[in-house]
């Protein structure tokens, strides 16, 4: 880790679960179609292992229920959901976020303003 | 599906991963893994080409998993979070105000416990030796075992509050052995007491007038304590000797309401017990009389109404 540049991974990786809750929270989802819509809303730096690892982990936490969805064609897929654990877990994550990126664009823009002085 | 080259790239795959995460304990292993390979065939099945290619080296992808999982250990935190819950809760308990109240208020029980114990310990040891018989919750005086229970139980609570009163020795092993004691009286006074109340009241009456008279009780509307017999026009008949339908006498039992009967003795000087109506007297002394009847007309047979066929000319 001699690297000093910060780049998107190093950041996801603190923001992962809350992504992920956001995730389901819009509507449940299989892993690998967690996987695709986080990168759709942008987050491409996402690795697959990641997300596998963060659902069953936020699953062994209680915070998403999952139940298995039969499938003609293709494997059997395992959807996960929030549950009431999950979504209070997500609205207070939600609001630690938004006083946290809060905080840092303020300091952020200071930084700019000085610089465009 | 095993001839599927997919099905058997997933699975390699996925006995990769779980070889490269050997290390971690059984428990964890499978909360991580269980649809490990439920999942990596949704990948399979939605991209082209192996799994290495679009995941990397399976190495790789379990050390990302261990990070991803391991970032924050959930099931430890769980049970740390439970445990305080629960000490938390007992704290809260042992500091309100009306558990202190409570627990003061438990010493004074004690001399009453002390006299429960002795009646329990006595009732336990009753329903040891009369087995088959029924077991009364007070001890009836005036039977022979009863009395010894009176006795008894007086002992047992002239010992059991002395004991309590002078307390135990300091000895742990003494403490630990009566504790253990109380508690099995209360547990096996506990089930004497639920087998003794399945009797209802009214089968345990039927079975002592069952004891004291050899024959079912006569019911009419109620219990049958006497019975008067009249002739066809009303006269009263004394000393009827009733029997039943297998020829045993006929008895009525008037005990159970308090009257006193005397029978009258036969020549063999057997009382005669079925001989009505019985000479009977109440509590306070004083004769049962006979009570007012209604006898009903009967039909005279100079007014009889109906012709027999016969008497036509």
């Amino acid at each position: 880790m001699q690297r000093v540049e910060v780049d998107n991974s190093q950041f996801l990786k603190g923001v992962l679960d809350l992504a992920v809750l956001a995730v389901l929270g819009e509507k449940d989802s299989y892993g690998y179609d967690v996987v695709r819509r986080l990168r759709e809303r942008g987050l491409d730096s996402v690795g697959d292992a990641s997300v596998y690892g963060t659902l069953r982990r936020l699953y062994q936490a209680g915070a998403l229920n999952s139940y298995v969805v039969p499938s003609d064609e293709g494997p059997h897929r395992k959807y996960y959901g929030l549950n009431d654990r999950g979504r209070k877990t997500l609205d207070q994550s939600a609001k630690a976020w938004a006083s946290l990126s809060g905080a840092l664009n303020q300091l952020l823009n200071g930084r700019s303003h000085e610089n465009g002085h | 599906m095993a001839t599927d080259p997919r099905a058997n790239d997933v699975a390699a795959y996925a006995t990769a991963v779980r070889t490269a995460l050997g290390d971690l304990p059984a428990d964890e292993k499978t909360a991580l893994l269980e649809d490990l390979e439920e999942h990596l065939s949704e990948i399979a099945a939605e991209s082209e080409g192996p799994l290495n290619q679009r995941l990397g080296a399976p190495e790789q992808y379990a050390a990302e998993l261990r990070t991803a999982y391991g970032a924050a250990h959930p099931r430890a935190a769980k049970r740390r979070v439970g445990l305080q819950d629960l000490r938390a809760a007992s704290v809260w308990v042992s500091r309100s105000s009306w558990y202190r109240e409570f627990r003061a208020f438990l010493p004074s029980l004690r001399p009453a416990w002390w006299v429960l114990r002795a009646y329990l310990a006595v009732l336990v040891l009753a329903s040891w030796f009369s087995r088959g018989t029924d077991l009364r919750p007070i001890p009836n005086p005036f039977s022979s075992r009863g009395l010894l229970q009176v006795i008894a139980t007086v002992v047992a609570i002239v010992v059991s509050v002395r004991l309590g009163q002078t307390g135990l020795s300091r000895d742990r092993g003494v403490r630990i052995l009566a504790r253990g004691l109380n508690g099995a009286i209360a547990l096996f006074a506990f089930f004497t007491l639920a087998s003794m109340g399945t009797y209802p009241s009214s089968m345990v009456g039927d079975a002592v007038s069952q004891q004291l008279t050899g024959a079912p009780g006569v019911y009419a509307n109620g219990p049958v304590t006497n019975i008067y017999a009249y002739s066809k026009n009303g006269t009263p008949l004394t000393d009827v000797l009733l029997y039943d339908q297998d020829g045993r006498p006929l008895t009525v039992d008037g005990s159970a309401t308090g009257l006193s009967t005397s029978y009258p003795n036969g020549a063999d000087g057997q009382p005669i017990t079925n001989a009505y109506p019985m000479i009977q007297r109440k509590p306070d002394g004083t004769p049962v009389v006979a009570p007012r009847v209604a006898i009903p007309p009967w039909p005279s047979p100079t007014a009889s109404p109906t012709v027999s066929p016969t008497a036509m000319p």
